[in-house]
């Protein structure tokens, strides 16, 4: 009884429903696009990251720290017995690291070297372009980003100097053999791959190796005491602090939009209990509990908030599967942040759980913002009511 | 008077009015039977207004006693006074306070589903009160598609629907034309007659006053009359 008479309240409220209905309903339409582009982002960074990263898990020499570049030069460990016959079989991608100097064009520039093995099939790196058949020179590869700050080009010859095991400085001609389209950052800038068995040889470290990438979480179990396993949560803490920033920094307009949508909803709802005081008096005559008004114009409220929820799945339907099967192309300059996912358009999934969850939070919003109001209804007087005052 | 449906002993009420008072009714004191159609008249301001708005539950005394069905209105808790109201008493309004979103049937509907009634005996119920006041055609119509009369009707199926005991009506044909006016009160006095429900008026219509049973009359808040007229 409550709700269809709420309901034909609604509905005889006319343009100032619609209204009311439009604005909420635009508001989640933003939400659930923002939460989709969010969630796509990260889902595709994480994809990008597993498939030329991370691989199944990583096993990080104890010696090296990423964030400090003195650990850098003896940052490494031998690959443990255990896993040798796993690195062979082709299940586990020994990745050893080393600063370096690299000449470009007679400049000097700084770089990590990476020596990674080109026959390895477990990251998607396109570590075949470091066969060194045809090339008389060690041949590299590098990403866009290190080709533009760098200024090399494919088939372009540049020295690399480096330190070996011993301390002593030994260098090496290579030759970009491909410059590399990377999705992840990380592995670009800055960097120059060659191949691992040349690396080791010019390092004098036959055996050594950075990281160990294993093809799936099962090899985690191989004995390396040198080695530290980097679990996912880990190894993705950055990413997603970084999503957790961006979305709190979109918020903001987005909290604006809410706080907009709920105040029409009070708006409404405070002029309608002021407008519809008789009507009041003359429930409460015919028998009307004041909690039973009292829920009556909270139950407006929030129908509003459902009307809008089905005017935003429905009519934000063609834009959400418009983001879906187009995709959104992000800014690139996003990639020098150094987070993967930027490189192709990134096509719309939408977390269902995370927005029934928004939804159901914003329909209890709406319900307390109505109910805001409508507590007025207690302290009425019916006679009151009844003259209109 | 055997078993009045209302007892008013000594009852008084006032309103403030900044810091002094206003003291609406002086020391009433009134039974009203089953079956009465009964008038309390009087200028504006009176208290007419006042006393039907205590009968009814709706507001309560300062002081002395009012007994509506038995119930002490003074120690009604608000939940008991809706129950009250809803079980047991009708209310017709000068300006009708219909429900403007619902059509003429869900309008008398109304008062039934607060009641929880079954829908059989609640579509009969319906049916049955908009045939009282002759608008069963009119069934469909919004507030809005009808005249004053005819909206007076329907607030008057609205308080009949539930058959009350009482019926308290706020000066019912105050906005209507002779025509209507008699209509209503044609209407009201046949349900009075066939179903012995109590009315009690407040007007100061002289047009109504011919029908009472019963008039009181009330001056600054005091009866200062109470005379039952035959004839009427």
């Amino acid at each position: 009884m409550i709700l269809k008479l709420a309901l034909r309240n609604i509905i005889g409220n006319g343009w100032r429903s619609l209204i009311n209905v439009a604005v909420i309903a635009i508001v989640l339409i933003g939400l659930i696009w923002g939460e989709g582009m969010w969630y796509s982002w990260l889902t595709l960074a994480k994809n990008q990251q597993r498939e030329w990263e991370y691989g199944g898990g990583i096993l990080r020499a104890k010696s090296y720290d990423p964030f400090d570049a003195f650990t850098w030069e003896n940052g490494y460990a031998p690959v443990p017995a255990e896993a040798q016959s796993y690195v062979r079989g082709g299940r586990i991608v020994p990745i050893l690291y080393s600063p370096g100097m690299i000449y470009p064009q007679g400049r000097m520039m700084n770089a990590l070297v990476k020596g990674i093995p080109e026959n390895q099939k477990v990251l998607s790196f396109p570590s075949t372009a470091l066969n060194a058949a045809d090339s008389s020179y060690v041949p590299a590869i590098i990403g866009r980003e290190m080709a533009k700050t760098s200024r090399l080009q494919e088939g372009e010859v540049f020295t690399l100097r480096l330190k070996d095991s011993t301390g002593a400085f030994n260098s090496l001609d290579l030759q970009v053999s491909k410059v590399m389209d990377c999705p992840v950052p990380s592995l670009d800038i800055g960097t120059v791959w060659i191949d691992l068995a040349a690396l080791r040889k010019v390092k004098l470290l036959p055996d050594a190796a950075t990281v160990l990438v294993l093809k799936d979480a099962s090899l985690t179990a191989i004995k390396a005491p040198l080695f530290r396993y980097i679990d996912p949560r880990e190894f993705f803490a950055d990413l997603n602090q970084m999503v957790k920033t961006k979305v709190s920094g979109q918020s903001l307009p987005f909290g604006m939009l809410i706080l907009l949508a709920m105040l029409a909803v009070f708006d409404t709802q405070a002029l309608a209990i002021f407008k519809r005081r008789k009507e009041i008096g003359m429930l409460s005559a015919l028998g009307m509990t004041k909690g039973q008004i009292i829920r009556l114009f909270t139950s407006e409220g929030a129908l509003y908030m459902v009307a809008a929820s089905v005017c935003a799945v429905v009519l934000g339907f063609p834009l959400y599967w418009y983001f879906a099967v187009k995709g959104f192309a992000l800014p690139q300059g996003y990639q020098s942040f150094g987070v993967a996912g930027f490189n192709e358009p990134l096509k719309f999934h939408y977390p269902l759980l995370v927005i029934l969850g928004t939804l159901i939070f914003l329909f209890l919003l709406t319900v307390f913002v109505s109910w805001l109001p409508a507590r007025k209804i207690a302290r009425l007087r019916p006679t009151e009511a009844l003259r209109g005052k | 008077m055997e078993d009045p449906i209302v007892r008013i002993k000594n009852m008084s009420k006032a309103f403030p009015t900044g810091e002094s008072e206003f003291l609406a009714l002086k020391n009433v004191n009134l039974d009203f039977g089953k079956g009465e159609f009964t008038g309390i008249v009087g200028p504006s301001g009176s208290g007419k207004t006042t006393l039907l708005n205590v009968i009814g539950s709706l507001d309560t005394p300062t002081s002395g006693e009012v007994e509506v069905l038995g119930l002490e209105v003074s120690q009604l808790s608000q939940k008991g006074s809706s129950e009250l109201r809803s079980r047991h008493l009708g209310f017709i309004f000068q300006t009708y306070n219909l429900l403007p979103v619902y059509d003429v049937y869900e309008n008398v509907e109304f008062p039934l589903l607060l009641l929880k009634m079954a829908p059989n005996e609640r579509r009969k119920a319906v049916m049955d009160a908009l045939e009282w006041v002759g608008l069963t055609d009119k069934a469909q119509s919004r507030p809005a598609q009808l005249s004053g009369g005819q909206c007076q009707r329907v607030a008057i199926a609205r308080a009949m629907v539930k058959k009350p005991t009482l019926v308290l009506a706020d000066e019912p044909t105050a906005n209507l034309d002779t025509e209507n006016s008699l209509h209503i009160l044609d209407t009201m006095q046949k349900i009075n007659a066939a179903l012995s429900t109590s009315f009690i008026f407040a007007t100061h219509d002289q047009k109504v006053i011919n029908y009472l049973h019963r008039v009181i009359k009330l001056i600054d808040g005091k009866v200062v009359s109470d005379d039952t007229q035959t004839g009427a």
